[in-house]
């Protein structure tokens, strides 16, 4: 049953052309992140070489390159910022429509009609998200695998393609946090518009709020992927920076970080208790959706909600 | 006042107490709030500091007879740089979800073609909703004016003088236009599709490339950017071999300011920048010079919710009183 369930919301997905459009957008942000950070390299490059002619002329040494220190794959870390932002608004819009879908047509009512245990409902609809999220992880390693050769002329390291299906592996886990929120919003809500927008809200302090008071991190620095450090020394972040290791798209660049070798290392346990967090919140969001839909009325369901 | 008025005026009301009724409107102003205090309160606390410092320098200067004292290098304006921030990102949500729920509503309560079906043309429908939104909008925006102001006040114990006042209202004043376009962006999306939910997904989505997508790229194309602490600084460059540096690489520059340029939420935070000393360039000038630095961003930040106000007007003109859809 869990399998019929699942493949029908593919097949649903996929009418609905969502299942185009999400690839489509995971694919081309994985694109994006290959040439931004070819041309970034590129250009910081010829910066560098115009420095030392610079310097040179005045009889003064320049500094190692600092690009030279850089990870093969920093090429990609754009990608952390892009499945934060991109990602987990795609992944919410997936989780949402899995179940919004069978609420507003009365999909709902009829299934419940048959023999079909609620449990596995629930798991059926987070299989054909895990599958759609899945193959769109899929995708963009293979776009990232085909940036890297084509900016480095060969191609990645074995260790590189480890750290790279490390890193969509993470990613997939990170967006099915989302779906899920996505899915447990539309089961709360009386009204799927509400629902989107309350999931939205989730995202808002997921991604902005909640690393701005456990860390000081203002919006902006959310977007590059670069940051510089921010004090953290007053009373305020002593009572805050307990809520760090839960501020989960935090830990979840900071992991992705080292899983991709642009952050500082740090030893394998340590990178495990940063991920440690997003998959408790994975757990509580599924336990929670399989809750909700044992209690929810789907009877009630109807075109107009 | 005139009928004409009276009723825009009406309609403008129902705007306002519809939307403060939004539990969903709510809980998002609460975020923009809480975040806003947030990121006063942590400027703030060191500002204080730096104040107390200052004061302490002033009192020695004065006790010791000194004629020239040098003016305090604090810039408490600044500290509302992630007030500007959310009100960039988060205030362009609630901007949206006001356009979309204006919308929504009227469809979902069937009172469209009731309110049709009174005298109301439909000049007036659209500058009531407006007018309500702007009312909504310039609420919200106060209050987190308030916040950060008084924030910066009490906790980092540095009151604004006059000349700041006024520089922060032109900045707010942007706020609230900047918001008003994003909420024509959402109404105009909901009415043009027949199920409202995805023309909130459609309004989502241009704000992501709008307040996401671009100023991200620009900003991390920006060389500076590239390094923590910034490139330049990282090669022992001054920021007169910068300049001389960035001749060699116009082209690249070009197509990255092109590519923010894009944005009006870009030109929308460069103003606000510049209004709040955020940019130390911009600081110790009076307003004419720094307006005369700003205006083409104050004027992307006119034009473009112009543009979106006037598609809301014509699409409420054409826009069919029988309900399309309840969601």
């Amino acid at each position: 049953m869990i399998a019929t369930i699942a493949s029908h919301q593919l097949l649903s997905l996929r009418r609905q052309r969502v299942f185009a459009v999400s690839m489509g957008v995971l694919v081309a942000v994985t694109v994006m992140a290959g040439i931004l950070g070819w041309s970034s390299h590129r250009t910081i490059i010829g910066v560098y070489d115009e420095a030392v002619k610079l310097l040179a002329t005045r009889g003064e040494t320049a500094p190692p390159n600092p690009f030279l220190l850089k990870p093969t794959l920093s090429m990609l870390s754009n990608m952390v910022i892009y499945i934060t932002l991109i990602g987990a608004l795609v992944a919410i819009v997936i989780g949402h429509l899995s179940v919004g879908e069978d609420k507003a047509t009365g999909i709902g009512r009829l299934i419940f009609s048959r023999e079909v245990s609620r449990t596995d409902y629930v798991v059926g609809k987070l299989t054909s998200s895990a599958i759609v999220l899945a193959i769109g992880m899929v995708a963009s390693a293979l776009v990232s695998v085909s940036a890297l050769l084509i900016v480095n002329k060969s191609m990645p390291s074995g260790g590189d393609l480890i750290r790279l299906i490390g890193f969509y592996g993470l990613s997939w886990l990170y967006l099915m946090v989302f779906a899920l929120i996505g899915m447990v919003t539309v089961l709360l809500s009386h009204r799927r518009s509400l629902a989107l927008l309350s999931a939205l809200g989730v995202w808002l302090v997921v991604t902005f709020a909640l690393p701005q008071f456990t860390s000081g991190l203002r919006p902006s620095t959310a977007l590059n992927p670069i940051i510089d450090p921010v004090s953290t020394s007053q009373t305020f972040f002593k009572v805050t920076a307990n809520a760090r290791p839960y501020s989960v798209a935090e830990q979840f660049k900071a992991a992705a970080g080292r899983v991709l070798q642009t952050a500082t290392a740090e030893s394998g346990g340590a990178t495990i208790v940063r991920i440690l967090p997003i998959v408790g919140l994975f757990v509580l969001l599924t336990l929670a959706a399989i809750r909700l839909v044992h209690r929810h009325d789907f009877s009630r369901s109807n075109l107009g909600d | 006042m005139t009928s004409h008025t009276q009723r825009i005026f009406t309609l403008a009301h129902h705007e306002y107490r519809s939307a403060v009724r939004s539990r969903t409107l709510i809980t998002l102003l609460a975020i923009l709030v809480v975040s806003t205090l947030a990121s006063v309160y942590i400027g703030s606390v060191a500002h204080r500091s730096q104040v107390t410092d200052y004061q302490a320098y002033r009192d020695a200067a004065v006790a010791s007879g000194l004629q020239k004292i040098a003016p305090s290098p604090l810039a408490p304006l600044s500290l509302l740089r992630g007030a500007f921030e959310y009100l960039q990102i988060i205030g362009a949500i609630i901007a949206i979800t006001l356009g979309y729920l204006s919308v929504s509503r009227e469809r979902a309560n069937r009172t469209m073609a009731l309110i049709r079906c009174r005298p109301v043309t439909a000049g007036e429908f659209t500058a009531g909703n407006l007018l309500g939104a702007a009312a909504i909008i310039a609420t919200l925006v106060g209050a987190t004016a308030i916040v950060g102001v008084v924030g910066i006040g009490l906790i980092g114990n540095d009151w604004i003088s006059g000349g700041e006042a006024v520089r922060l209202l032109l900045a707010y004043v942007a706020s609230i236009v900047y918001m008003l376009g994003f909420y024509a962006l959402g109404a105009i999306t909901t009415s043009k599709t027949k199920v409202a939910a995805n023309g909130l997904i459609l309004a989502l989505a241009v704000w992501l490339v709008l307040v996401m997508v671009t100023p991200q790229i620009g900003d991390t194309l920006d060389m500076d950017n590239q390094v923590p602490g910034g490139l330049f600084k990282a090669l022992n460059l001054s920021r007169a071999d910068e300049t001389t540096l960035l001749t060699h690489f116009d082209a690249y520059e070009t197509i990255r300011t092109r590519i923010e340029w894009v944005s009006v939420a870009q030109h929308y935070q460069r103003f606000a920048f510049g209004m709040a000393d955020v940019k130390e360039r911009y600081r110790h000038h009076n307003l004419g010079w720094l307006f005369a630095r700003v205006w083409t961003d104050f004027a992307f930040v006119l034009i473009v919710p112009g543009a979106l106000i006037a598609g809301l007007k014509r699409i409420f003109r054409t826009q069919p009183t029988i309900p399309q859809g309840a969601n």
